[in-house]
């Protein structure tokens, strides 16, 4: 009796650690640090403007299905949910023996792999600039070059997104669906409440990473807040950081990582340019004090709340998630700017990148011309006709109302004419006083600012390792930023030999 | 009787064949959950893995590349950390939470609710929830009831030598109550003229604990003490969620390292599997030790 | 009925109560209680309260005490993240759970306790060993096998995991072990067959350890997410603990929508809880003493 009394006991305990210890969560996944942009919205009255998409039949002989991975999850506003229904019901007018079947899907590298390999992966899915090369070599993805000459937009590509988006010989197995740019977000309210503000009323805005920690001390001890809402989680803070490395001067030679003569793949974080931008981390925190409170706690999402609910002044991040601050967390658009990435003293760079679409590797020929019939539909392609300007009008519409800043959009096309009548709809749906971008926009387009992709292999590992420096640095006072370094700059050799240098 | 017995030999081979067919739909089960994943697995750690295909069989060199890494030394001396602060925060305070809600005459069905509650929510929830509890602004609710009393505010899961007593403290929090009620159930078979005994003999209360009510539960703590140092070993999902194993991973376990050379973006599910296969031997090498001493004191008794 | 004295049952007994420290001790004991149930409950009132603040408070309030009792907020998250669905999914996914718990494992147990054919004791410790290893350790392989199958997006294989519970295999071995054995032996030779004699003698006998199993397969279904999370990936059949998954790490919505689904997801639990307290804290426990 006893004896059974005990392992009942034990079994009452091993079920409560079963079921503490029973599921886990995907925290670690590879969610690139890529702004994870938001699919159009759009408002019921808008209707009428939709219902301007033509619905003659373009080709009744296309038969198939395809399934739409980037159709928007069920957490969605009902109004885009509405969108993505008036796309579906044209595409179906249009061409319709192709059946559509929604099939919401979050892209994850980790999640995508078994579901292309066990042929469960949707038809489309939208995974950021990072993972298409890898994608590609492993033959995870449909090839869709034909498709696309087929209709004639093959050599409109702008030629880095060719070069992100197709293997060796030139076959292209994705589009660009959105780009950004990373620059500052500013929370005016704060800046305000400092004295950081001119006689016209605008920011009074660091340009560059000095004067960065100067306001941000200013706006620390005039407010009580963070200067600055830094996110040293997972991946993000090493992303975040390479950007500051950069313009420390961790680039051509003293690049993070480089391929040597022998084309070996080596990573140099003990560069004195590295250890100098790492020593700014660490002033940030020990000398400005001026991150906020669990800085390696906070995720991409939560500096973005910091900063909508004033409780941070600045904020690393792109032109595609100004909604973010804004309709998202409630910070009024007027309180709001966007501004270029600050210089440092030996650069002037901001990280680009942007979400493709691309598509399982089983498509047919005729899945390939039904998905880009559909991506036509969406506008996602170089072609202005009624339909295509209606949508853009709706999506730019729904945007402004529901408060987020209508601002111009960074084009994937190399197409004049498409691209000026784009930023003629925006300029009249702007809701926003451009003043508080026109810095922005105006050093991407006048080239003071340059542009530079994410590090070309495996960025993730270089972001997580990064981050783990950060994470000591900026909680540990007096941590030795060399020794840290290179500890990292190891492990992360060794998983460049392990990956790829063997 | 008689009758049965003439057709016993066959009888029981098909009554042999009944009883499996009785227990096959488990079996099958059993196989497709647990078995066949595990070996799997064990299988997976000794190969080249690309994506979910096994390419090539490469013996140890999965262990070796993981063992030799800096973060693996890190989180085995983290996860031995975990097991030593769940042994000073989880281990006593369940006997001591059984004795005091034991010794209760009025209300001893209240307490007991209230110490079994934290158990039945579900443990994300209860994660995220305490994530708010330590958070380092003004508004993190430590900081709130702190600052009453007149104390700062402080930052707790950004503090390296913090993290993995607050994370245990948060599994304590859920899983002391219930184990609680099972060291009063183990109390409450003492047979009480024991104590009646004892009284009479001038032992006083204390005594009555030390020399009646503790040495009942020993077998059991004992019995109890593997089991969460077995449990505490696979901790994942909450340093996962409250710290994302850090500050420079300063919280990561074991099994957290698991899932990131999983599905952390290396998608490397050899070493994944390697350090699966790791955990599980030592929890076995631990339950090994366990039942030799367990065996050892049972001939002695 | 009778108004019973109530009597000390443990270390103390009522005659101690007569010594002063002892008096002043034994108030220290229920001082020491009712913080345990402060710290017990607190974090549950405290999230509740969360719920009623809105972004900006949540973020910057110094107060425990929201500003007002907004229960909009509350049906606002209801209705914006349709969690009438996201219940509904978890009802079906708990409703057969439990019902492969209670029957693939009964009779497995069944097999390994009662029955007992030849190889039986290899299979029971098999099972014994599955114990020790923690589900996650597997969960890849097993993915892969779910997606093999095509069991992708349905509850199937939810169920199915449930019916493959070491843990409940072992309940019910315990259970099924302690029955007398002279009424499965009467029956036998009766004439049953195993199975008749499994639902007509066995299961009778069994409501206790078949309420212990099933409202652990509740709870445990309820609460699960990582395999569901894999299983049913963002489809139309999430559960409430996949979306509250989805919410921590997908960043997708803010964190005073997140407390208020956590407040969500923990309202069938406690009331699962209210109901059967007395089963969860007293019974289940006990249904091991007494056998």
């Amino acid at each position: 009796m006893k004896k059974y009394s005990l392992i009942l006991a034990i079994l009452m305990v091993l079920s409560f650690v079963l079921s503490a210890c029973g599921g886990a969560g995907q925290t670690a996944d590879s969610k690139t640090p890529s702004e994870p942009t938001k699919a159009p919205e759009i408002s019921e009255e808008l209707g009428n403007e939709l219902s301007s998409f033509s619905s003659d039949v373009i080709d009744p002989d296309l038969t198939c299905t395809i399934t739409l991975g980037n159709w928007p999850p069920d957490t969605a506003a009902a109004s885009e949910l509405a969108l993505f229904e008036g796309y579906k019901a044209t595409m179906e007018k249009q061409y319709p023996n192709v059946t559509l079947v929604p099939d919401y899907y979050s892209y994850s590298l980790s999640n995508y792999v078994p579901m292309a390999k066990g042929g469960t992966a949707p038809n489309i899915f939208q995974p950021p600039f990072t993972d298409p090369q890898l994608l590609i070599s492993q033959n995870l993805v449909g090839d869709v070059t034909d498709a696309l000459a087929e209709i004639g937009v093959l050599e409109k590509f702008s030629p880095s997104y060719v070069e992100m988006l197709a293997d060796k010989n030139g076959r292209i197995y994705g589009l660009p669906r959105d780009g950004y740019v990373l620059g500052m977000h500013i929370n005016i309210e704060l800046f305000r409440e400092a004295g950081l503000i001119d006689e016209e009323g605008l920011p009074i805005y660091p340009k560059t990473l000095q004067e960065l920690a100067e306001y941000g001390q200013i706006i620390r001890e005039k407010t009580g807040k963070a200067g600055l809402v830094f996110p040293a989680s997972e991946t993000y803070g090493g992303w975040l950081f390479t950007n500051i490395a950069w313009n420390f001067g961790c680039v051509g030679e003293s690049a993070l990582e480089y391929q040597d003569e022998t084309g070996r793949w080596v990573c140099n974080f003990t560069s004195p340019e590295c250890v100098a931008a790492m020593e700014y981390m660490r002033d940030l925190r020990w000398k400005y004090n001026i991150l906020n409170a669990d800085a390696t706690t906070t995720d991409w999402a939560g500096a973005h709340s910091e900063l909508g609910t004033g409780e941070a002044a600045m904020n690393f991040a792109a032109d595609d998630s100004v909604d973010q601050p804004t309709s998202n967390k409630g910070l009024p658009i007027e309180d709001f700017a966007l501004i270029p990435f600050p210089a440092g003293p030996e650069g002037r760079y901001a990280l680009a990148g942007g979400t493709c679409y691309m598509f399982s590797p089983d498509i047919t020929p005729d899945q390939a011309r039904a998905l880009m019939a559909y991506l036509k539909i969406l506008g996602k392609l170089p072609f202005l006709d009624d339909d295509i300007v209606a949508g853009m009008r709706a999506d730019y519409a729904a945007k402004k109302d529901r408060g987020a800043p209508v601002l111009p959009a960074i084009s994937a096309w190399n197409d004049e004419e498409y691209n000026a009548t784009k930023r003629a709809i925006i300029d009249e749906y702007c809701n926003v006083d451009m003043r508080l971008y026109n810095d922005f926009f105006d050093s991407v387009s006048e080239g003071t600012i340059t542009l530079k992709a994410e590090e070309p292999v495996f960025a993730q590992q270089l972001y997580r390792e990064l981050t783990a420096v950060i994470q000591r640095v900026i909680t540990r006072e007096g941590a030795d930023i060399n020794k840290a370094l290179k500890e990292a700059q190891e492990s992360f050799q060794e998983y460049l030999d392990d990956e790829i240098n063997s | 009787m008689k009758k049965i017995s003439i057709h016993k030999g066959r009888g029981k081979r098909t009554e042999a064949f009944k009883s499996w067919l009785i227990m096959l739909p488990g079996l099958v089960l059993m196989t497709f959950f647990v078995w066949e994943p595990l070996l799997e697995s064990v299988r997976m750690s000794l190969y080249k893995t690309e994506n979910v295909e096994l390419v090539e069989f490469i013996g140890l060199k999965n262990f070796i590349s993981v063992i030799g890494k800096t973060n693996f030394t890190q989180a085995l001396i983290n996860t031995f950390s975990y097991t030593f602060w769940s042994l000073i925060i989880g281990f006593l305070l369940p006997i001591v939470l059984a004795m005091l809600i034991g010794e209760t005459v009025r209300g001893k069905g209240f307490f007991r609710t209230a110490a079994y509650l934290p158990n039945m929510l579900p443990g994300l929830a209860v994660i995220i929830l305490w994530s708010a509890f330590f958070s380092g602004g003004e508004s993190g609710v430590l900081n709130i009831l702190l600052s009453k009393i007149g104390i700062p505010k402080q930052t707790y899961l950004t503090e390296a030598n913090l993290v993995i007593p607050i994370i245990i403290t948060v599994a304590t929090w859920k899983g002391a109550g219930a184990t609680a009620l099972i060291y009063m159930a183990a109390m409450a078979s003492v047979n009480t003229e024991l104590y009646e005994a004892a009284a009479i003999d001038g032992a006083n209360v204390w005594q009555r604990v030390i020399h009646i009510l503790l040495p009942s539960i020993k077998k059991l703590a004992g019995t109890l003490l593997i089991l969460q140092i077995i449990s505490v070993f696979q901790i994942m999902y909450e340093p996962m969620v409250l710290t994302k194993g850090g500050p420079d991973n300063a919280s990561l376990s074991l099994m957290q390292l698991m899932w990131q050379y999983a599905f952390g973006g290396s998608m490397d599910y050899g070493k994944a599997s390697a350090v699966a296969v790791i955990v599980t031997a030592i929890l076995l090498v631990m339950t090994a030790i366990y039942s030799y001493f367990n065996r050892k004191e049972s001939d002695w008794d | 009925m009778a108004k019973k004295r109530l009597q000390h049952t443990g270390v103390i007994r009522d005659y101690d109560m007569h010594s002063l420290p002892v008096r002043i001790g034994y108030a220290f004991i229920y001082v020491l209680c009712f913080i345990m149930v402060i710290f017990a409950v607190f974090p549950l009132i405290w999230v509740i309260l969360a719920g009623f603040k809105d972004l900006k408070e949540f973020m910057s309030s110094t107060k425990i005490m929201p500003n007002a009792f907004n229960f909009g907020l509350f049906l606002k998250t209801w209705s914006q993240l349709d969690l009438a669905k996201n219940y509904l999914n978890s009802l079906i996914s708990v409703a057969g759970s439990v019902v492969c718990a209670l029957i693939f494992n009964g009779l497995l147990g069944y097999g390994l306790s009662i029955l007992k054919p030849r190889g039986y004791k290899l299979v029971k410790r098999l099972v014994m060993l599955s114990l020790l290893v923690p589900a996650t350790i597997s969960i890849v392989p097993l993915f892969m096998n779910i997606q093999r199958l095509g069991m992708g997006n349905s509850f199937l294989p939810l169920w199915l995991s449930y019916g493959a519970n070491a843990m409940y295999v072992v309940l019910f071995i315990q259970f099924f072990e302690s029955l007398p054995q002279s009424m499965i032996e009467a029956s036998r030779i009766d004439g049953c067959t195993p199975i008749q004699t499994f639902f007509h003698i066995v299961l009778p006998l069994s409501k206790p350890i078949c309420a212990v199993v099933a409202i652990f397969a509740i709870n445990a279904a309820w609460s699960d997410f990582l395999l569901p999370y894999l299983v049913l990936r963002g489809g139309p059949l999430q559960t409430v603990m996949v979306r509250l998954f989805v919410f921590s790490t997908e960043q997708t919505v803010n964190a005073d929508t997140m407390m208020r689904s956590v407040v969500f997801s923990m309202i069938p639990p406690i009331i699962l809880f209210i109901l059967f307290q007395k089963q969860l804290t007293e019974n289940s426990v006990s249904v091991g003493i007494k056998g």
